[in-house]
């Protein structure tokens, strides 16, 4: 049986360790040195037993766990064909399939030159008075010219901000509770009398944020400056996860995890797919809670959602949606860029139905307002 | 490994596990037996319910050793997980020396001696005398990130140091099973460490199995229609779909209620057993019951 034969070999383990690198499990060295040791230890006689060896030891997810039993199989399948280097490439192709390229070149808007848009309407800022100015125009009118000076202005800004909020932290907690460790350490020289007390401040906690952000056409200026205040902020939450809504979900949090946030606004663009069409709010939530609650909603999170607020699902659900949202994190912000124009109401059937479940309901049409924000975080 | 106990292969491990009432497929019984030959520690994943801690505990009878558990929580650290000074002790010790003639380093190395040492489970599983006891970290996604990364140095090379002892080192390397509810993605670094099982709802076949091993006295009729409702109700879109242990509830909670049947009536008095929360208990409701029951 040239399957069985071809498993049998320390060489031939190897190689499938390769192959399995190759084709989406993270396996390293080390993993390849574990199988080995795996394989001599279980025998090479029962291929069954064999491969739920290789699985524990070479997988270390679900995702990986379900993905193994297919590169299994086909590893053998593609055995007994000649396995040259075309065949090996017709395999990567299979399970690597390159992500669509997404049209959406809107989403990285603020770096291309889409003159178009951006002339409308705007006000050019300049002098001495460029950053004061500049907080207070709202993000969707910012001449293109005054988009890198703003850019800028608003990475500082945000940095000085999530360094205000850490150091608040520690000042607030400080000397919480007698250190008797160090207390008794201190005592020996003085006889083990405790004259001295040691205190331990309290780990200032992190909470953990999360960032639902409204892509629907109207909203892609707004959003695009809230993903760099996600960006600058990670410093200070545990951890940022942000997310992309119109009527679908997609997670870009994994883009955001570079130092260049440049890399990641291009990365973002080929990400998102299929902006089109009208913003779902309620359904994407569902899918949210769904997919992520379990694991992003927790009595530490704080959830900030990013929408205009118009609707073209059921607000029932919405309502219902964010009821249970909200039940299970510690803060749910709703940041509306209309709040910004002063003859704003939220009567629209969306918004009515989701102030309800709202703890803060917030402008966030220019820098300055989502420099307000501090205050909720 | 010299204190590996006699098991010979995976099929005689699935044997022994049967004995003690633990029913496991052969992928789970496969790396419980590289925990033993490889002496690597496992992670196990999956949905609650589903007997990811029962294996530590299973494998611990198996082996004849000690199970030490550490169950993990938000702001667990070292001090309830390794070790803490016994405090009000040392006081003590510092002022009944009060009168000895020593020298400052003679006294700090008494009070900060093993006597004076609390040990957690961490550190006691690294101490054991006789032979490798199972160490079952539990529910460690529910630990923050500066713990797991302590855990780090202890599964590669089982040690741990104390700063005012120095490293103390295993005698015998535990068995060391995790676990994990997948409430967030653990780093890689630690699950590159560890074996992985992935434990996925039973069977039907699997789960009546179960079922007769936990429950001797139970009528099959009664278990299996407890089992093929339980197996219809993790069809529906629950928040908390159940796993083997509200089986197990559902079908306890109906002999001890003398049915010989599962129907509406019972399942309705027995609905908190597989509906954990209000909402679940009105979809499982507008699902209809009967049906499923069918």
């Amino acid at each position: 049986m040239p399957q069985a034969e071809r498993i049998c070999s320390a060489s031939s383990i190897i190689e499938f360790c390769q192959f399995a690198r190759k084709n989406g499990l993270s396996n390293g060295v080390q993993q390849t040195l574990a199988a080995l040791e795996a394989a001599n230890a279980i025998g090479l006689a029962d291929r069954q037993v064999l491969a739920s060896a290789l699985r524990a030891v070479l997988s270390s997810s679900k995702e990986e766990w379900d993905l193994f039993t297919r590169i299994f199989e086909l590893f053998l399948s593609t055995s007994q064909s000649t396995s040259g280097p075309d065949s090996k490439e017709g395999n990567e192709r299979r399970f690597n399939a390159h992500r669509p390229r997404a049209s959406s070149r809107a989403l990285i808007g603020l770096s291309g030159s889409d003159a178009s848009q951006t002339e409308s309407g705007g006000k050019s800022v300049t002098g001495a008075s460029i950053q004061q100015n500049l907080q207070k125009v709202d993000l969707a009118d910012v001449p293109n010219d005054d988009l890198l000076a703003l850019e800028q202005i608003s990475m500082r800004l945000f940095r000085k901000m999530s360094l205000r909020l850490s150091r608040r932290c520690k000042i607030k907690n400080l000397a919480e509770r007698v250190d008797v460790r160090r207390t008794i350490r201190r005592s020996i020289p003085r006889g083990g009398d405790p004259i001295v007390l040691a205190f331990r401040g309290r780990k200032p906690r992190k909470h953990k944020l999360v960032l639902f952000l409204d892509v629907s056409g109207s909203m892609n200026s707004y959003s695009l400056f809230l993903v760099r205040f996600a960006f600058a902020l990670q410093k200070y939450f545990k951890s940022v996860n942000t997310f992309l809504f119109s009527t679908n979900v997609v997670e870009i949090t994994d883009l955001l995890r570079t130092r260049d946030l440049l890399d990641a606004l291009r990365g973002l663009s080929q990400r998102a797919a299929g902006w089109a069409g009208g913003t779902k709010i309620g359904d994407s939530l569902r899918d949210f809670n769904r997919q992520h609650g379990r694991r992003l909603l927790s009595p530490g999170t704080v959830f900030i959602i990013l929408s205009d607020g118009w609707d073209t699902g059921e607000p029932e659900l919405l309502a219902a949606e964010l009821r249970d949202t909200r039940r299970r994190v510690r803060e749910l912000i709703w940041l509306n860029p209309l709040l910004g124009l002063e003859e704003y109401a939220p009567v629209t059937r969306g918004m009515s139905a989701a102030l309800p479940h709202v703890d803060v309901f917030a402008a966030a049409h220019n820098l300055e307002s989502l420099l307000a924000l501090e205050r909720y975080l | 490994m010299a204190t590996s106990p006699q098991i010979n292969d995976v099929d005689d491990l699935i044997r022994r596990f049967d004995l003690l009432g633990y029913v496991t497929d052969r992928a789970l019984a496969t790396a419980v037996y590289l925990v033993i030959k490889l002496g690597k520690p496992l992670l196990i994943e999956g949905h609650a319910g589903l007997g990811k801690t029962e294996v530590a505990k299973v494998l611990a009878s198996m082996v004849g050793t000690r199970l030490i558990r550490l169950q993990c929580y938000e702001g667990l650290d070292v001090n309830s997980a390794v070790y803490e000074w016994n405090y009000q002790k040392q006081l003590l010790a510092i002022k009944m020396e009060g009168k000895i003639e020593r020298t400052v380093e003679e006294k700090e190395k008494h009070i900060f001696s093993k006597e004076f040492l609390l040990e957690r489970p961490l550190l006691q599983s690294i101490l054991a005398e006789e032979a490798s006891p199972v160490l079952l970290i539990d529910e460690i996604d529910r630990a923050d990130e500066a713990f797991e990364a302590f855990l780090l140095e202890l599964l590669s090379d089982f040690q741990i140091t104390v700063p005012e002892m120095g490293t103390i080192k295993a005698k015998h390397l535990p068995y060391v099973i995790l676990t994990s509810n997948r409430t967030r993605e653990l780093s890689d670094a630690l699950k590159r460490r560890c074996l992985y099982h992935w434990i996925d709802y039973p069977s039907y076949e699997k789960e009546m199995k179960i079922v007769r091993v936990r429950l001797p006295g139970i009528e099959e009729e009664l278990g299996s229609q407890v089992v093929r409702f339980v197996q219809a109700v993790r069809q529906l879109d629950l928040a908390k779909p159940p796993g083997v242990t509200e089986t197990l509830d559902c079908a306890q909670s109906a002999m001890s209620l003398g049915k010989h049947r599962l129907d509406i009536q019972t399942v309705e008095e027995t609905l908190g057993c597989v509906a954990k929360s209000m909402e679940d208990g009105n979809k499982l409701r507008a699902a209809g019951i009967d049906k499923m029951l069918s």
